[in-house]
């Protein structure tokens, strides 16, 4: 059960068709075990330091890779990648904003905070299901994270 | 003239008469002669003798007068030239006696003592002067000899005779000449100062006169050399020459300055004559002068007032402008600081009257004057105004002094000025200033160190209505409103130190108790040794300004107010707009993006169950909204060039449109595409900006192109002066470069170029070109950021040129 609690992807989007078509692009890329989903910054923290809902996880659990849409509910993406970065408990996890945004000010104040790779969503599917596939592909199976003590 | 002879040539004169009277024996009177002693002597021996005396004879005759006359006196033999000089013939003169020539000349005396001597048998000698048969004289030295008979009495007499006429004239006219001469001597001696040296230079001879000038006595002077009188004035080179000229035999002439005995000086006018001997040495020097010491005093004082006077001109024309002019007002000299200050040139100013200067400043009267004044003798003294020759006045301090004739009459006038324009300019200035004070809207006043008024002006009138007489002995503080005392002493104690206040604004009382508003500006007012005595204050009325002031100010605030608000309101609408774009980027794309995944998803998934029909529309759905994706990625894009700020550096042209042509894929596997790129310049750019030029310019080539074999597309750069295309705005100002693209596609109708840079303007069909309309319109919007211009020239189905500018050149 421990194997298959491991959370390898954490996926942040509110919009339940974005949400869909990632799931599907990384279906698409075989990329399907162990996902979980938070639908708000707020979730995503919690999970994240295992807090409130998720107070009982253990920060072990992963995850390997967080997918970071930036426009969310209640604590939007930008705050979340912060805290992120901003923690060492989860720094070093890679975080790859995926967002409908292009604007320059996004781009850069994700990279100010450390993010690992900005994506734009294209609006073509067969793109976008490109994109997931070759950010999960990369942050999950050739990238060396490194170990622990 | 009588002269006796001494007795041995008596002797010899015997033996001559022997001789003759052994001639005798011939017959003649002469043989009577000879017959007189030496009878012994042997026959041969009286031959030869006789002969001898016959050629005596014959020499006698040819050279000397000859008679012989008998005791008695009567003439037995006279030869050929007796009668020639006498004039008579041998026949009128032979028994007559001596008388028949006889001049009366002689006194009787003379004739007694000749016959008196020769009756004693003596030989007489002596200068007869004669009277020949016309009447005219001659002069023989006669020679009478007696010849004697046995008894010891005059046998005859025998006389010989030489003509002396000749000598006689002479000696007469020799002796009127020394008598001429000594009257001359006698004059020189008694007019001028005469000496003689040897020439040695001992004084061997000196009048009078020479004596009495020198004081020294003649014993004194003689055998000495001029030394004795030498005054040691002259120097050595004169008295080299002197001696050089007289003793080369030249007459010397000139000016000497002796000492007497007594010490004292005297002049005298010199003429040395140096008299020569036949081998051209001197024999003697005669040296006339004459006292010209009263002459040298009367010259060295002369010569003393001359340069005095020279002096004094000298001095004048150094220090004044000076000129003279007859008495009909001719100018007759100016000299050189006349011409200086008149610009004119003396030749322009001689002979003309004083009116070439005139500037015509001066009343008629003062002239008429100035003119009655020295006309009648006076001196006239004022200022005067003239105008030089180029036209500038100058003001001269001017003193004419008249000089009259004999008869009272003024002879010529003497103007002597000097160049006031300087004072004059400063007077004029003075009074002009006064005039602008006096004038002058503003109050300016003085006042001492105590604050009592010295002097109120017009305007200060006008601003304070107290009038002069009012103000002028008051107190300051009549016009300065209690709570303003403080603020006056504080700058009346800067004043004292020296310090302006400019333009500071307070309040002062008029005389009606009214308040007004004033900008004061106090100076310190100094003496000649630049102590503080005094205070000027300029006083300007600001009432109406400040209250104009209040409005402006509250109209400011209003505006200001106004901008504040119309900012805040354009703030809010750019963050809304913003935040627009920033929904618009993030929110519409959402929905598209499941519109065309969904309709993926529903392909892919149940694609198999569906008709044909079915999975057009569906394809259909998915290019509409991945065109709807496009076009609101262009429109962001497009918005965002307007939000972003400009980065303007050094970009390498001919890299960029490389890189531009890489990202769009080029070299196309497909096509054949001929491209030409040019060498193009570095320029100033906004390097991402730019990068967007490129890539929408060369895409548009290359699509447009798209149907040609082969594609030709040319990239390059011109430079061309500014002017010559009518456009300003380069910032080197001349010249500019162009950069272009032209490509051999489809070109299109130049009438529709004005809709080509517009945002979502198409000139083709979606179904021709694909595109949104979009690229273009960024490329005028980067352009036109950059202050450059962009423009197109083409023609349908044969190309199209784009042009564009960076409105700055780089500085390479």
């Amino acid at each position: 059960m421990s194997e298959n609690n491991f959370v390898e992807i954490l996926l942040v989007e509110d919009n339940p068709q974005d949400l869909e078509l990632t799931r599907r692009a990384l279906r698409k890329g075989n990329l399907t075990n162990n996902i979980h989903v938070a639908r708000d910054g707020a979730e995503a923290l919690e999970f994240l330091f295992c807090e409130g809902a998720y107070a009982t996880r253990k920060p072990e659990g992963g995850p390997k890779l967080i997918l970071l849409d930036l426009k969310l509910p209640k604590v939007d993406g930008l705050e979340v990648l912060k805290r992120v970065k901003g923690d060492p408990r989860t720094k070093t996890i890679p975080v790859v904003v995926l967002t409908s945004s292009k604007e320059q000010n996004d781009v850069v104040e994700s990279y100010h905070l450390g993010v690992n790779s900005y994506i734009v969503k294209p609006v073509n599917f067969e793109r976008f299901a490109e994109a997931v596939r070759d950010v999960g592909m990369y942050w999950l199976l050739l990238n060396l994270p490194p170990v622990e003590k | 003239m009588k002269r006796v002879l001494r007795p041995p040539r008596l002797t010899k004169r015997n033996r001559v008469a022997t001789r003759d009277a052994q001639a005798s024996g011939r017959g003649n009177d002469i043989g009577a002669v000879i017959g007189i002693g030496e009878r012994s002597r042997p026959d041969d021996e009286l031959k030869a003798s006789l002969k001898e005396i016959i050629d005596l004879k014959a020499a006698l005759d040819e050279h000397a007068i000859v008679a012989i006359t008998d005791p008695q006196g009567k003439i037995t033999y006279v030869n050929d030239k007796f009668c020639a000089i006498s004039k008579y013939s041998r026949d009128e003169l032979l028994g007559q006696d001596h008388r028949i020539i006889n001049s009366g000349h002689h006194p009787t005396e003379f004739i007694r003592d000749l016959w008196t001597t020769i009756t004693h048998g003596r030989v007489w000698q002596g200068e007869i002067k004669n009277r020949a048969k016309d009447g005219s004289f001659y002069w023989v030295d006669t020679t009478i000899v007696p010849f004697l008979n046995e008894e010891g009495k005059p046998r005859q007499y025998v006389a010989i005779r030489a003509d002396i006429t000749e000598r006689k004239q002479i000696e007469e006219k020799l002796r009127a000449s020394l008598r001429e001469v000594g009257d001359l001597k006698a004059a020189l001696d008694e007019h001028a100062i005469v000496a003689m040296t040897d020439p040695q230079g001992r004084i061997t001879y000196v009048n009078d006169k020479f004596c009495a000038i020198s004081k020294y006595s003649r014993e004194e002077l003689l055998g000495q050399d001029h030394r004795i009188i030498n005054s040691g004035f002259h120097p050595t080179e004169f008295i080299r020459d002197l001696w050089m000229t007289i003793t080369h035999g030249q007459v010397w002439h000139g000016e000497i300055k002796n000492r007497a005995k007594d010490g004292s000086f005297y002049w005298v006018d010199t003429t040395i004559v140096p008299f020569l001997e036949e081998d051209g040495k001197a024999r003697q020097y005669v040296a006339i002068r004459a006292d010209i010491t009263e002459r040298k005093k009367i010259e060295e004082q002369l010569r003393t007032s001359l340069r005095e006077v020279d002096d004094l001109k000298t001095a004048l024309d150094e220090h004044a402008i000076v000129a003279m002019t007859d008495s009909q007002g001719r100018i007759t000299y100016v000299n050189d600081k006349f011409c200086e200050i008149s610009k004119y040139s003396r030749e322009e100013l001689l002979g003309e009257d004083h009116r070439i200067i005139n500037s015509g400043f001066h009343p008629t009267e003062f002239i008429r004057d100035l003119w009655t004044t020295i006309a009648h003798g006076q001196v006239w003294h004022g200022e005067i105004k003239n105008r030089a020759k180029d036209g500038s006045f100058y003001w001269v301090d001017t003193t004419i002094v008249p000089f009259l004739n004999e008869h009272g009459k003024p002879r010529q006038y003497v103007a002597i000025r000097a160049d006031i324009t300087d004072r004059k300019r400063v007077q004029e200035a003075e009074a002009q200033l006064a005039a602008i004070v006096e004038s002058s809207d503003d109050a300016i006043v003085g006042q001492d160190l105590h604050a009592v008024v010295t002097s109120w002006n017009a305007g200060a009138e006008k601003m304070f209505g107290f009038t002069p007489g009012e103000m002028i002995g008051q107190p300051m503080t009549r016009i300065i409103p209690p709570d303003r005392l403080d603020e006056e002493v504080k700058i009346l104690v800067r004043v004292r130190r020296g310090e302006s206040v400019g333009h500071f604004e307070t309040q002062r009382v008029r005389k009606n108790g009214k308040l007004i508003a004033a900008s004061v500006t106090v100076s310190p007012i100094r003496d000649a040794e630049g102590n503080v005595v005094g205070a000027s204050k300029v006083a300007r009325d600001i009432t109406e300004r400040k209250q104009t002031e209040g409005e402006i100010r509250k109209l400011n605030i209003e505006l200001e107010h106004r901008v504040i608000q119309r900012t805040t309101e354009l703030e809010t609408a750019n963050k809304e707009l913003e935040a627009f774009s920033y929904s618009v980027s993030h929110d519409l794309r959402a929905p598209l993006r499941a519109v065309d995944g969904f309709s993926q998803a529903v392909l892919e998934d149940f694609g198999a169950q569906l008709p044909e029909e079915g999975r057009h529309y569906l394809q259909t759905i998915r290019s509409g909204a991945q065109k709807m994706g496009a076009l609101i990625d262009d429109l962001l894009a497009f918005s965002r060039l307007s939000r972003l700020p400009l980065n303007k550096r050094e970009v390498d042209s001919a890299r960029l449109v490389r890189d531009t042509l890489d990202e769009l894929g080029y070299p196309l596997d497909a096509r054949k595409i001929e491209m030409r790129i040019a060498d193009l310049p570095p320029c100033l750019a906004d390097a991402a900006l730019l990068k967007q030029v490129w890539l929408n310019l060369l895409s548009n080539a290359l699509k447009y192109t798209r149907q040609r074999e082969p594609a030709v597309i040319e990239i390059g750069c011109t430079r061309e002066p500014v002017s010559a295309r009518g456009f300003t705005g380069a910032a080197n100002g001349n010249a500019e470069n162009i950069y272009f693209i032209r490509d051999n596609g489809t070109g299109f109708d130049m009438r529709y170029a004005h809709k080509l840079f517009g945002v979502f303007q198409r000139l083709h069909r979606a179904d021709e070109f694909e595109g949104t309309g979009v690229g273009l319109a960024i490329v005028q919007r980067i352009i036109s950021r950059h202050g450059g211009r962009v423009w197109v020239d083409a023609a349908l189905d044969r190309g199209a040129t784009f042009y564009f500018t960076l409105g700055e050149d780089p500085k390479l």
